[in-house]
């Protein structure tokens, strides 16, 4: 392993998601699971990004951006309806139990 | 062994390491400790890959907007509110665990075995960094794609950002807020205690129920008889028909 290569990158990304994954399907805590959700959608820009600087080419960083921004509306929304939830349920938010968005 | 190799093993140790404490840590600010820990070393990641504008996009987005936005609402979110920190039953964990080697050893197949498919821009590194560097750099050249390539899904996702911000808001609205106007301006117009109705026996959700009329006090319902009470602050209640 001398020169560094794109498959490190594509190995790293992987972990990376991978934890992610494993941590939205064993914690419970819906909090966690959103910042988990976060680290999937991180590994995937890197995969992306990697992908990019082995074609030698821009549009990897281009699809790279437009994540960001979707990453954050997805943010804005996710943790307003954590608020939400947590406002109008009395029981504790168990992302088991919850099962209609109304109220 | 290069230098670049070392740095980028410590690099991405510290990052596989902090995500794995994001998943383990009992305590979910622990987490989004651990969570920025990650994200700026994932920003090592995009600097070594060339993209430097991207690295700084993910500190200030991620870590600056995002991870504060988070610690935000661990902070206004009632802690009991949460779910035990580790609840979840042992075929969960298991299954999870299961799944995500499956995954693991899939994805490293195909990473070992695939074949690029793409046109590659130029044909090597280090005339692409030659036409990045007559640009003007990386944040140049990426700007120069977006708004020429890319112009219209640049307008697209700033009209999604903001659908979203709107989205959030509404979301977020306190319910309580109308229902304390209407209080207020019935504090004022009729002569009832807090301003309510007599057909209003309980309070909203999680509020201690609203009193009723004081026993022995004559009021009539609906009527126009009553006495008006300017009253000044909506809590206040008047009493009626007894002193």
């Amino acid at each position: 392993m001398g020169e560094i290569g794109v498959n490190h990158f594509l190995f790293l990304s992987a972990a990376l998601f991978i934890i992610g994954m494993m941590g939205v399907l064993i914690r419970r805590n819906i909090l966690i699971i959103f910042m988990c959700v976060e680290l999937m959608v991180t590994a995937a820009n890197m995969s992306l990004i990697a992908f990019g600087w082995e074609l030698n080419s821009l549009q990897g960083q281009s699809f790279a951006l437009f994540t960001i921004a979707v990453a954050a509306a997805e943010a804005a929304v996710g943790l307003a309806i954590i608020i939400a939830l947590s406002r109008r349920v009395r029981t504790p938010v168990d992302v088991d139990e919850m099962r209609t968005l109304r109220d | 062994m290069p230098w670049d190799v070392i740095i980028f093993y410590m690099i991405g140790a510290v990052c596989v390491l902090s995500a794995a404490g994001v998943v383990v840590a009992n305590n979910p600010v622990h987490s989004a400790i651990f969570l920025v820990l990650c994200f700026f070393n994932v920003a090592a990641i995009f600097v070594m890959l060339g993209a430097e504008f991207l690295a700084v996009a993910q500190i200030i987005v991620y870590t600056g907007a995002i991870l504060v936005l988070v610690l935000f609402v661990l902070m206004l979110v009632d802690p009991d509110d949460l779910p035990e920190f580790h609840a979840a039953r042992p075929v969960q964990r298991y299954v999870g665990l299961l799944l995500g080697l499956i995954l693991l050893l899939e994805v490293g197949v195909a990473i070992l075995d695939r074949s690029v498919v793409g046109r590659r821009a130029v044909a090597d590194q280090q005339e692409f960094t030659q036409i990045v560097d007559l640009v003007g750099g990386n944040t140049q050249a990426l700007g120069r794609t977006l708004y020429t390539q890319y112009l219209l899904p640049f307008e697209v996702i700033s009209l999604v950002l903001t659908v979203g911000v709107i989205g959030a808001i509404v979301l977020a609205l306190p319910e309580r807020l109308g229902e304390r106007l209407y209080r207020r301006r019935g504090t004022i117009s009729l002569g009832h205690p807090r301003g309510t109705d007599l057909a209003l026996p309980a309070g909203p959700v999680g509020e201690s129920p609203i009193a009723g009329p004081t026993p022995g006090a004559e009021v009539v319902p609906g009527g126009y008889g009553r006495r008006l009470i300017m009253a000044r602050d909506p809590n206040e209640q008047p009493v009626i028909g007894r002193r």
